[in-house]
């Protein structure tokens, strides 16, 4: 699964630390989500779209897998 | 975040005891002259450990004081992963023990057999260093399902 983090993140000047400390998460998670190893749950998918005014739809680019 | 705290100094302080429990070990063998270099392996374990832990105390400290979470999502994946992993790993390893018994009893012990507390003891130590190596491991990973 592709995702916009960074270009969002770049759009509102946020650092992966920042947007880590606003979402409640660990930097980590954060590196790993933005470089698409990690598959967030809807719930935590929902707040980082949320901290980036955004929705979970403009954010993470679903694939199909056939 | 003081929750988080709290477990922080409850893992510090259980490092801490961990610690003082290999260097009176340690100190007792060596002054009663029974450190040898089977004794020094059994003792370098769980420093290796020690040292690791202070490590990842000082690094998640840092993180609480810069307002991120001791756990989330992510890190609460990888610590269940790496556990169901290394329960599944002790189990080849406890039949490894059984079928090599008179070698790790000589190797070890310099005995034929193990007794009930080698053989427990032997099983829990190699369950803790496996979780050890695959919580770094799937830290490392990143993809985790």
């Amino acid at each position: 699964m592709k995702n916009r983090i960074k270009e969002f993140r770049a759009r509102y000047d946020l650092t992966q630390e920042d947007l880590a400390k606003k979402v409640g998460v660990r930097r980590e998670t954060i590196v790993f989500l933005e470089s698409g190893k990690y598959n967030p749950s809807l719930n935590l998918a929902h707040e980082v779209a949320k901290v980036l005014k955004t929705t979970v739809d403009g954010l993470f680019i679903f694939e199909d897998k056939k | 975040m003081e929750k988080d705290k709290k477990k922080l100094v409850l893992i510090a302080i259980m490092t801490v005891i961990l610690f003082l429990g290999v260097l009176v070990g340690a100190f007792m063998d060596f002054s009663s002259n029974m450190l040898d270099t089977k004794g020094i392996i059994f003792y370098l374990i769980p420093l290796i450990l020690v040292v690791f832990m202070a490590f990842f105390i000082i690094r998640r400290y840092r993180d609480i004081k810069g307002g991120m979470p001791l756990e989330d999502e992510r890190s609460r994946q990888v610590i269940t992963k790496a556990a169901a992993t290394s329960f599944y790993a002790t189990l080849y390893w406890l039949l490894a023990i059984s079928m090599f018994e008179p070698f790790f009893a000589k190797i070890l012990f310099g005995t034929k057999t193990l007794d009930a507390g080698q053989t427990v003891g032997g099983a829990i130590t190699g369950m803790a260093i496996f979780l050890f190596i695959f919580w770094i491991y799937y830290d490392e990973k990143g993809k985790l399902i």
